[in-house]
């Protein structure tokens, strides 16, 4: 009793200074670093999707930047082109693209393993070739410009600190339902169904609406994910929602770990912020980072939270063993 | 015209087959998608450039040391991503082959710039078949194509070191007690898999611009056919390369040219809803 309230407080003393930190952070870096800052946020949700549909169900999609791309067009034509509140743009993007996803899911989940991957890049492709070719609907090549700034109410969002505030307790908000969704039984059917499908079905788990369910959460995700995007850099074009996003979504997770969000979390900071760490570098950045992908798949498998915690079980062990000797 | 685009669609569905041939020989041997496939097909186009515009060489010569080229970066890829993760997981492997291909898209970027590059074709000129006009390039990328895929074919098929291959694709333990060096066996696959890709990228370069990024989407096409003929068989990548070929010919010439992509890959999507495991395909073992 005394040492679950004594985990209770710290836990409560490390969230007060994680919220202290967040908000002061934009407050003392430069307007650039906070454009960073925001696309790690947007990055890490487009990670975050990916969690739930390959980290908890276990389905290696190669789809997530185009289902960030439908939800970034929603945006873009419910609140710019049509004068919708962005709010309904917003909420119209994430139930959209959910909606596209679970869809669109009946007919991918019919096939499984390496066979969905490769659905799902064609699924990319073909979403990316519209998104670059409707010009009616996507403005084309040319892209969509001058979008709206996301307001509430009368409160324009016109700077990037509101921004920061704006995206980061949307993660927030989204990272505790994905945490919640982890101790459900729906998120414990994801995790039965990415073990064992065979034994998931026996224990009386719908194997495609399970994982159809899975993958329209992450649309929903992603549509959000998009949604911020398209109000964030107010100009949108094909060329950001193209199949080497998806890629390095996919990388994002494995090096940070599919094994929980902070995973997804370590990882967008990473590829986010290193970039910006490592400037001297300049045109080697990219190798270095390919050559680094390489090499941290040798030596942390399970990615930076997995060996964490295998460092940690080791550490733990040794302790024990050496009370019990 | 119908001849023409008949023989430009066989021509890209033949490379597309040769690429396609290259992961399923893979993908037999090791279990593991190489999603850095397609960029070796832009790095032998890229050291073919090098060595017929850069050093002069005649485009034939600069061919054959192109394809032996590839082959050992090949053995080099496969000692970098797939040889230190043999035990692993797969997705960890396809992480691997992914930062892989992100790392050889940058390197020729860093060498060679991002200005698109041209070769010169292995033989100019034309030729009239029957009242249709083709170019040559086209005719002798499916002779070429041809040839290739048969020597692949009698070497797997006919000679010990195809059985020695064989045999390690089936099961390596078995293998390795009858006295076969797994590491060889497996090295040499890499070998011809990336030597047939890098010739493929060497026809293709006189058709299509040498950029860095040419490899993304002939790869993803090369997975399209490899997909819908059916995963690990080599007849399946090479129907479904001629497949995705004419498809993609017809779709850009009759539909639309910005739509044809599209076309092709709701062509798979059909493909994989109608016939899951391929044309060839057996019922979907759970391999890997």
């Amino acid at each position: 009793m005394k040492n679950l309230k004594k985990k209770n407080l710290i836990i409560l003393f490390l969230v007060v200074l994680g919220l202290a930190l967040l908000i002061n952070l934009p407050l003392r870096s430069t307007t650039y670093m906070v454009r960073v800052f925001n696309m790690t946020m947007i990055t890490y949700l487009a990670v975050l999707s990916l969690y739930v549909v390959f980290g908890m169900a276990g389905q290696s999609s190669f789809a997530q930047c185009g289902l960030m791309g439908i939800g970034a067009y929603i945006t873009a034509n419910m609140s710019t082109k049509w004068g919708f509140a962005p709010i309904v743009g917003m909420l119209a993007s994430m139930l959209g693209t959910a909606l596209f996803a679970f869809i669109i899911g009946f007919a991918l989940f019919r096939l499984k393993r390496f066979y969905f991957s490769f659905s799902t890049i064609a699924l990319m492709t073909i979403l990316n070739g519209i998104f670059a070719n409707w010009v009616k609907g996507t403005g084309g090549s040319m892209g969509m410009g001058n979008l709206v700034q996301f307001s509430v109410g009368g409160y324009v969002f016109n700077t990037e600190i509101k921004y920061f505030y704006l995206i980061t307790s949307f993660s927030i908000v989204a990272t505790i339902i994905i945490w919640k969704l982890f101790r459900s039984p729906l998120g414990r059917s994801f995790m039965a169904v990415r073990d064992n499908e065979t034994a998931a079905s026996c224990m009386g788990i719908n194997n495609l609406l399970t994982k159809n369910i899975a993958f329209a959460i992450s649309g929903l995700l992603c549509g959000l994910s998009g949604s911020l995007f398209a109000f964030l850099s107010g100009y949108i074009s094909a060329t950001s929602f193209a199949l080497p996003q998806s890629q390095l979504y996919l990388v994002v997770i494995m090096i940070g770990g599919s094994s929980s969000p902070i995973g997804a979390l370590i990882g967008s900071i990473l590829i986010n912020l290193l970039p910006e760490w490592l400037r001297f570098l300049k045109d080697y950045m990219m190798l270095i980072y390919g050559i680094g992908i390489m090499g941290l798949m040798v030596v942390l498998p399970e990615g930076i939270v997995g060996g964490g915690k295998d460092l940690y079980a080791k550490f733990i062990k040794r302790k024990r063993s050496r009370v019990d000797a | 015209m119908i001849v023409q685009l008949i023989v430009t669609g066989i021509s890209l569905g033949v490379v597309y087959g040769l690429i396609g041939m290259g992961m399923v020989l893979i993908f037999r041997a090791v279990g593991i998608v190489n999603f850095a496939q397609g960029d070796f097909l832009m790095l032998g186009a890229f050291i073919c450039f090098a060595l017929n515009q850069k050093m002069g060489m005649p485009i034939w010569f600069s061919f054959a040391i192109t394809a032996v080229l590839i082959g050992l970066s090949g053995i080099v890829f496969q000692f970098v991503t797939y040889w230190p993760l043999r035990n692993a997981q797969d997705k960890t492997i396809i992480v691997s082959t992914l930062g892989a291909s992100i790392a050889l898209r940058e390197m020729t970027k860093l060498i060679w710039g991002s200005t698109p590059q041209t070769i010169d074709p292995l033989k100019k000129g034309v030729v009239r078949i029957g009242g249709a006009i083709l170019q040559w390039q086209y005719v002798l990328i499916i002779i070429f194509a041809a040839i290739l895929m048969g020597l692949v074919y009698f070497l797997l098929e006919k000679t010990l070191l195809g059985n020695i291959m064989q045999a390690t694709a089936q099961d390596k333990y078995a293998a390795s007690l009858m006295g076969i060096p797994i590491v060889v066996a497996i090295g040499l696959t890499f070998f011809i898999s990336m030597l047939i890709t890098g010739a493929g990228g060497v026809m293709l370069a006189p058709i299509f611009f040498i950029t860095n990024t040419m490899g993304v989407m002939a790869g993803v096409k090369a997975f399209a056919a490899v997909v819908i003929g059916g995963f690990g068989s080599v007849q399946g990548a090479i129907i479904g390369g001629l497949l995705i070929g004419l498809v993609e010919v017809f779709a850009g010439t009759f539909v639309s040219t910005t739509y044809k992509d599209t076309v092709v890959f709701a062509v798979l999507i059909i493909s994989l809803l109608i016939r899951p495991q391929g044309i060839f395909g057996e019922k979907i073992a759970e391999k890997a």
